[in-house]
C-alpha cells in the first residue's frame, strides 16, 4: 500500500508557530509522525511521499495548494492520503480537511484524517470525510495514528468501515438501514431500565447540536434595499413545476411575481404534509406576504421587491440537506444582489 | 427558527402573515404590520 502523508510545519519538524508561513514542500518517505504511521500500517505499506505545509500559508492560500497537491498526486501511485491528526490545531485542520476533500472528490483517492471534534475543519468536512476523533491531547498520538491506519486500510481494501463509536472516527451525519434483533420497543425499555440503574446506555437519537450563527450586519436603509421573500412553507405554482417533496425536500424552486400585486389563489398549490395547507391554499399571501411588499415597494417604505420568491418545503429534513439548500439559495441570493431577506417560516 | 437571529412571531403556523378569522381589510392591516417589524428587525442589530 502507497501512502501520502499530510503535516503542517510543526509536525514536519520545520518549526513552530513562527514558522507557519512555511511554503508547501513535497518530501520523498516518511516524517514525524508519518514514521509511527508506517510501522503501524505494517503489511509493507510504504509512505512515498509526504507534504508539509505551514498552518497560515495552506489557510490563505488554499486553493493554490489543493491545486499544487492534487498535480502532484496525479502523477504519484497513491492508494490512501492521510493528513494529520491535527488535534485541536483549527488551521491545520481546515487544511487537512479541505486537501483530504480535494484528493478524494478530485482524484479518487480515499483519505483519512483524524481532529478533536471542536476542531473547525470537522464541521467543514465531517460529512465528506472519516475523521478520527483524536481529541485535543497529542499524547494519544499513537493510539490515534492505529485508528487511522485500521481506518485507511479499510478503505483501500474497500471493507466496511463500522458504525462511528466502533471504529473511533466523528459520525459523518449519515443515516443507513440497519437490522436488528429487537424491535424498538424492547429497545427502549431497556435503555429505561439501565438510565433507571443509573448505568451507562447509548441512545440510537444523536442530540443535534447547532453551531451559533453570527448575526449578519442589519441592513442600513430598507428604502433602498432590495427584498427578496423566501418561505419554507411549500408555496409553488400550480402543478408543482420542480416537484418539490412535501416532506424532506430535496429542492427549492424560484417563482416569478414580477407585475403581480399579490398571489392569487388559483395560481399556486402547496407541497407541505406539516401543516393545514387550507389557510395557505385559500390566500397564499397569508404565506409570502407579497400584497404588503408590494405596497411598500410603491410607497417607497422598500426599494425593490425582488422578481421571483424562493420556496422550499421544511419538513422533517435532515441537516444535511437543509445546508445544502441553503447554500444554493445564498449563491443565487449574492448573485442577484439582493440585500435582504424575509423568510416566512410554518 | 434555530439558530435566527432576527425572528418575528407570525399569527400561527397555518397563517404565519395573516389570520383567517379577521375580515379582509383587518387580515391585510395585520400582515402589513408583520412585514414592517420583519423590515425593522432587518434594520436593527438588536437580537430578536
Amino acid at each position: 500500500m502507497r501512502v501520502v502523508h499530510y503535516l503542517n510545519q510543526f509536525f514536519g519538524g520545520i518549526g513552530a508557530e513562527e514558522h507557519a508561513g512555511a511554503e508547501l514542500e513535497f518530501r520523498a518517505g516518511a516524517v514525524g509522525p508519518g514514521k509511527l504511521l508506517e510501522e503501524l500500517f505494517g503489511d509493507g505499506a510504504q509512505i512515498i511521499l509526504t507534504i508539509v505545509c505551514g498552518d497560515n500559508h495552506a489557510v490563505e492560500h488554499q486553493e493554490e495548494i489543493i491545486a499544487a497537491v492534487v498535480e502532484k498526486l496525479k502523477n504519484t501511485p497513491a492508494d490512501l492520503f492521510v493528513a494529520g491528526p491535527c488535534f485541536d490545531a483549527g488551521r491545520y485542520g481546515m487544511a487537512a480537511g479541505a486537501l483530504c476533500n480535494a484528493v478524494q472528490s478530485q482524484l479518487g483517492i480515499p483519505a483519512v484524517s483524524a481532529m478533536h471534534e471542536e476542531n473547525p475543519g470537522v464541521d467543514l468536512y465531517r460529512e465528506a470525510l472519516y475523521i478520527v476523533d483524536s481529541g485535543a491531547s497529542t499524547l494519544k498520538m499513537r493510539e490515534v495514528l492505529a485508528r487511522m491506519a485500521s481506518i485507511g486500510k479499510k478503505l483501500v481494501g474497500k471493507e466496511e468501515i463500522g458504525l462511528p463509536a466502533a471504529a473511533g472516527y466523528l459520525a459523518r451525519g449519515l443515516l443507513r438501514d440497519q437490522l436488528v434483533k429487537e424491535k424498538a420497543a424492547t429497545r427502549l425499555v431497556n435503555m429505561l431500565l439501565t438510565k433507571l440503574r443509573n448505568d451507562k446506555f447509548t441512545s440510537e437519537m444523536a442530540p443535534t447540536a447547532f453551531a451559533p450563527v453570527p448575526m449578519p450586519a442589519a441592513v442600513k436603509d430598507v428604502s433602498k434595499a432590495k427584498v427578496m421573500l423566501i418561505t419554507d412553507g411549500g408555496l409553488v405554482p400550480k402543478g408543482n413545476p420542480d416537484r418539490i417533496q412535501g416532506t424532506a425536500a430535496t429542492r427549492w424552486g424560484a417563482y416569478n411575481i414580477q407585475g403581480r400585486d399579490d398571489l392569487c389563489a388559483a395560481d399556486y398549490e402547496v407541497s407541505h404534509g406539516g401543516y393545514d395547507t387550507r389557510f395557505v391554499q385559500e390566500s397564499p399571501d397569508r404565506l409570502v406576504p407579497l400584497d404588503a411588499l408590494r405596497e411598500m415597494e410603491k410607497n417607497g417604505v422598500i426599494g425593490k421587491l425582488h422578481d421571483e420568491f424562493l420556496s422550499t418545503c421544511g419538513r422533517s429534513n435532515p441537516l444535511s440537506n437543509t445546508r445544502r439548500l441553503g447554500r444554493e439559495m445564498v449563491e443565487k441570493i449574492k448573485r442577484e444582489g439582493v440585500d435582504a431577506v424575509i423568510l416566512t417560516s410554518t | 427558527m434555530v439558530g435566527s437571529n432576527r425572528v418575528v412571531l407570525g399569527t400561527g403556523i397555518v397563517h404565519v402573515t395573516g389570520d383567517a378569522k379577521l375580515p379582509m381589510a383587518e387580515e391585510k392591516e395585520l400582515r402589513r404590520k408583520l412585514v414592517q417589524q420583519a423590515l425593522d428587525a432587518l434594520q436593527s442589530s438588536e437580537k430578536r
